[in-house]
């Protein structure tokens, strides 16, 4: 059973403007042309407001059925134009009348399949589940600068442009970061961690280190190996485990059904590529220092 | 072309197909309606996608053509079959040109509806090369972020051309109309004249041309620019050290198809374009 009812209901453009955690506003072509002005150093054009474009997105639902009420009004005119007129309403290719009629009805059936189709197409609209748990922000201390900077850059990348709402990195068989909202325990109200050991044992780490390659769970609910996460809130709707390379996984947590676009996910691919090179400078640079203590 | 990496370390394991396997079947813009769950809707309307099979044929256009021809035949019936016009047939003719007028720009309406896919494919310049330069003297970090960033901003958009700049240095990747018979070196100082010209440096809020921008002043963009997208990077000021916010530099892409950054694809672009700005903290 899909999570909330499927009904229909609005999504008014603002209430899409919540899911994203930036506080900047998306619509900056429409103000950049009054900013601009008072800018001395930029001297190129301005983008024009597009009226159209801003008035089909926020007006969706109007839009999709605007044909059908167009075509059904213009099959009624029709009709009542032959009937103003005194000629019969009859469909024969015979007079100049009949035939302007049938193109025009042919019109309006295209209009009113076209609303339909439009009407088909429509997403349907997910309801964001907030995540049960408490905020959490845990950064393995034994890291340098450069890589905490660089997987807080991702978190925040990853909050403000999806649906993420928890982050767990796993690499070299530490639990190197555990960022966002994370499972409470229900003994003591704290955070539950990330039992490393346990997770890499587990069928979802080893399936996905086997595959080498992303592994999306668009319903988390539907996904039996769920138990595997009990550190991500219990009702995190979609998950996308990314591997780092050979040693690493990042468990990325949703709060929407199918919430990860496949463009996400590309994204999340070469953000978990990035992350892997940087992480791995670094298991080097470790590595190479523990040789030299050995060999001294 | 490539750019030579100083350290060995560094592997960068790029897929030609990154595809992620998803174990649920589902994409996130359901065109499927169950009719069991709709209680107001009992018609399964999922069976009007319509479709000729015909590979590379677009059927959302077909309301535009329907409307092109239809209206033009009603004229064809005005002007030669018809002996005497009555005003019935007028208005007829009226309502029916109004409504393939209406169908014309159905598909152009249909394109800004979410859930639409972009139609167009990306065209890709014939005339001029690609290219990839980057400006020298530059940090071995800032060498990699330049050319991850470059790589996967072409990659993961439907950008033709990207160029980022930051405190001064420059990396330009992808289709750009440059003279002819230049040095790298030189390609790049031309291109500091030409950011120079605009003032793109200065640019505190991110500009966003759907449709073509004015080509006059943009001569480095290849000519089958349609939109156009930039992205200053700008510091956060430190309150408690008085700065101001202080633009350490932008991001640049440029579409061949119009409409071609959404609010996602600029959320992330915008996200890329933090990395950087997070390279002045470290």
């Amino acid at each position: 059973m899909e999570a909330g009812n499927i009904f229909y209901t609005t999504i008014p453009w603002n209430l899409k403007r919540s899911f994203t955690r930036n506080p900047c506003n998306f619509r900056r072509f429409i103000r950049a042309s009054a900013n601009l002005q008072s800018q001395r150093g930029y001297k190129g054009p301005k983008p024009s407001k597009d009226w159209v474009a801003d008035w089909v997105t926020n007006n969706d639902d109007t839009v999709r059925s605007l044909p059908i009420y167009v075509g059904g009004v213009s099959l009624l005119a029709v009709l009542f134009n032959r009937t103003v007129s005194g000629i019969a309403p009859v469909a024969d290719a015979s007079s100049s009348q009949s035939r302007a009629d049938l193109l025009t009805i042919a019109l309006a059936v295209t209009n009113i399949l076209t609303g339909l189709v439009w009407l088909s197409i429509r997403p349907k609209s997910i309801t964001v589940v907030n995540p049960e748990g408490v905020e959490c922000r845990m950064i393995s201390s034994h890291l340098p600068d450069f890589i905490v900077s660089e997987l807080l850059w991702a978190w925040e990348s990853l909050s403000s442009a999806t649906c993420s709402r928890s982050l767990v990195v796993v690499y070299d068989s530490i639990c190197i970061l555990q960022i966002g909202v994370a499972a409470q325990s229900p003994n003591d109200g704290e955070v539950v961690t990330v039992d490393v050991g346990k997770l890499m044992q587990g069928s979802v780490y080893q399936g996905v280190m086997r595959s080498g390659t992303q592994s999306y769970l668009a319903n988390l609910f539907l996904y039996p190996g769920r138990s595997e996460l009990p550190f991500l809130p219990s009702n995190t709707q979609a998950v996308i485990l990314q591997p780092l390379g050979d040693k690493g996984l990042a468990i990325i947590g949703g709060d929407t059904i199918r919430g990860f676009t496949t463009s996400d996910q590309s994204w999340i691919a070469f953000i978990g590529e990035k992350l892997d090179a940087t992480l791995a400078k670094y298991s080097n640079t470790v590595s190479l220092v523990v040789e030299d203590g050995i060999s001294k | 072309m490539s750019i030579h990496l100083s350290s060995p370390l560094i592997q960068f394991k790029i897929p030609i197909k990154s595809r992620a396997k998803t174990r649920i079947k589902s994409s996130s813009i359901s065109a499927r309606l169950d009719s069991s769950q709709q209680p107001d809707q009992q018609l399964n309307l999922s069976v009007l996608r319509f479709t000729f099979g015909i590979p590379g044929f677009d059927e959302s256009y077909l309301p535009r053509w329907i409307g092109y021809g239809f209206g033009s035949l009603l004229v064809l019936n005005h002007f030669v079959f018809s002996n005497s016009v009555t005003s019935a047939q007028l208005r007829s003719e009226g309502l029916g040109l109004s409504l393939a007028a209406f169908s014309v720009a159905l598909p152009y309406l249909g394109k800004f509806l979410k859930g639409a896919t972009p139609m167009d494919q990306k065209i890709l310049p014939e005339s001029t090369d690609q290219i990839f330069v980057m400006s020298q003297n530059i940090s071995d970090t800032l060498k990699e972020d330049l050319a991850w960033a470059t790589y996967v901003l072409l990659r993961n958009t439907n950008s033709i051309s990207v160029l980022i700049s930051f405190r001064g240095e420059l990396c330009i990747r992808g289709y750009w109309s440059t003279p002819d018979g230049l040095a790298k070196s030189q390609l790049v100082e031309w291109f500091e004249r030409q950011i120079e010209k605009i003032g793109l440096s200065d640019l505190k809020e991110s500009l966003y041309f759907p449709q073509s921008a004015d080509s006059g002043i943009w001569e480095m963009l290849p000519k089958e620019t349609s939109s156009l997208f930039v992205q200053p990077v700008i510091q956060t000021p430190n309150p408690s050290a008085g700065e101001m916010e202080k633009i350490e530099g932008f991001v640049l892409l440029a579409s061949s198809i119009r409409y071609a950054y959404r609010d996602k694809d600029r959320a992330w672009i915008r996200a890329i374009a933090n990395k950087f700005r997070d390279l002045t903290k470290v």
